[in-house]
């Protein structure tokens, strides 16, 4: 059991001085902000190094293609199973983080069914457009590095602002333009570009979060 | 000296340890939302009797809601801090910060 931290732990006030108060009170509020933190900046670092590793092991399985085909079928696994790795490390430390709290700040069921809709369909419509012929470039390259950040983004910056929570409106935005930078930069530029722009992101959200739990 | 200067100057429902502990750690959700009795009461670490008190009092000045809902049969009990807590909070700290400048 998780208790907060008892730097001063006189029964009443008699014997409370300030001193002990305001170390007691610091001491409490960062506690509760690491417990109540969907997103802690080890998870935010360790998340970044990550991508660095996936997005970049798939550039290097391309970067030397003339003209494109697609990333190597060995390397594709590294990428799911990061991406998977990811979605249940989030769900786990979102679920205990919000344990026992109710209001706005939990995702209401119509906002996680579209972020699921969206992320399905993101990655679903590869399919078609495969038969349909559509070149390699974007099947394998163009589409599957950028069109992730860029529609969820899109739709996570929409769900946020409707919320009114701009923080989290402005990352969905960041990172859609990421993937928006990254699809100027070619079908095998823009793995690099997706690995850096989003290690970046998780950086500086990492940061910020640090910030935030010490203020 | 200084437990003069303390009575006179912190707000006594907030400057007791464990009632400063209940409202620091509610103050650290976002303005609307609300926390269980069993987290907060697994956060602080007390009995659910003790913890009661305290809430008790802390709601009988306003600085805190307490709701129950029921799910089923499942009967949860959530707690938040009210606007007038956050001011009654702030004002502490700001109390606090001018009497360590004093001292």
């Amino acid at each position: 059991m998780n208790h907060t931290p008892t730097a001063a732990t006189a029964s009443n006030g008699a014997d409370f001085n300030p001193q002990q108060a305001a170390a007691l009170l610091d001491q409490t509020t960062a506690y509760a902000r690491r417990q109540f933190e969907p997103n802690p900046p080890w998870l935010l670092v360790t998340r970044a190094g990550l991508a660095l590793d996936a997005y970049g092991a798939l550039w290097l399985s391309v970067r030397g293609q003339h003209p494109y085909a697609h990333p190597t079928a060995a390397v594709i696994p590294v990428g799911v199973g990061v991406g998977v790795a990811n979605v249940i490390a989030t769900m786990t430390l979102a679920k205990r983080a919000s344990a026992g709290i109710s209001g706005r700040r939990r995702l209401r069921p119509a906002e996680i069914a579209i972020m699921a809709a969206v992320w399905s369909a993101v990655f679903v419509a590869i399919w078609p457009m495969a038969v349909a012929g559509v070149s390699d470039r974007i099947v394998y390259g163009l589409y599957p590095a950028t069109a992730p950040l860029i529609i969820a983004g899109l739709a996570w910056a929409a769900i946020m602002a409707a919320r009114a929570d701009w923080r989290a409106c402005g990352s969905g935005l960041a990172a859609a333009a990421v993937g928006a930078a990254a699809w100027l930069a070619g079908p095998a530029g823009a793995w690099a570009v997706i690995g850096i722009g989003v290690a970046v992101l998780l950086l500086v959200h990492a940061a910020e979060v640090s910030l935030r739990h010490r203020a | 000296m200084t437990t003069a200067v303390t009575s006179e100057e912190l707000d006594p429902l907030i400057h007791v340890p464990t009632r400063l502990k209940i409202v620091a750690t509610l103050a650290a959700l976002p303005d609307g939302d609300t926390l269980s009795f069993t987290r907060l009461q697994n956060m602080i670490g007390l009995t659910p009797g003790n913890l009661i008190i305290h809430l008790r009092k802390l709601e009988e000045a306003g600085y805190l809601a307490r709701a129950k809902t029921t799910n089923g049969t499942t009967q949860t009990t959530t707690v938040a801090l009210t606007a007038r807590g956050r001011t009654a909070l702030a004002a502490y700290r700001r109390a606090l910060r001018d009497l360590l400048g004093e001292l």
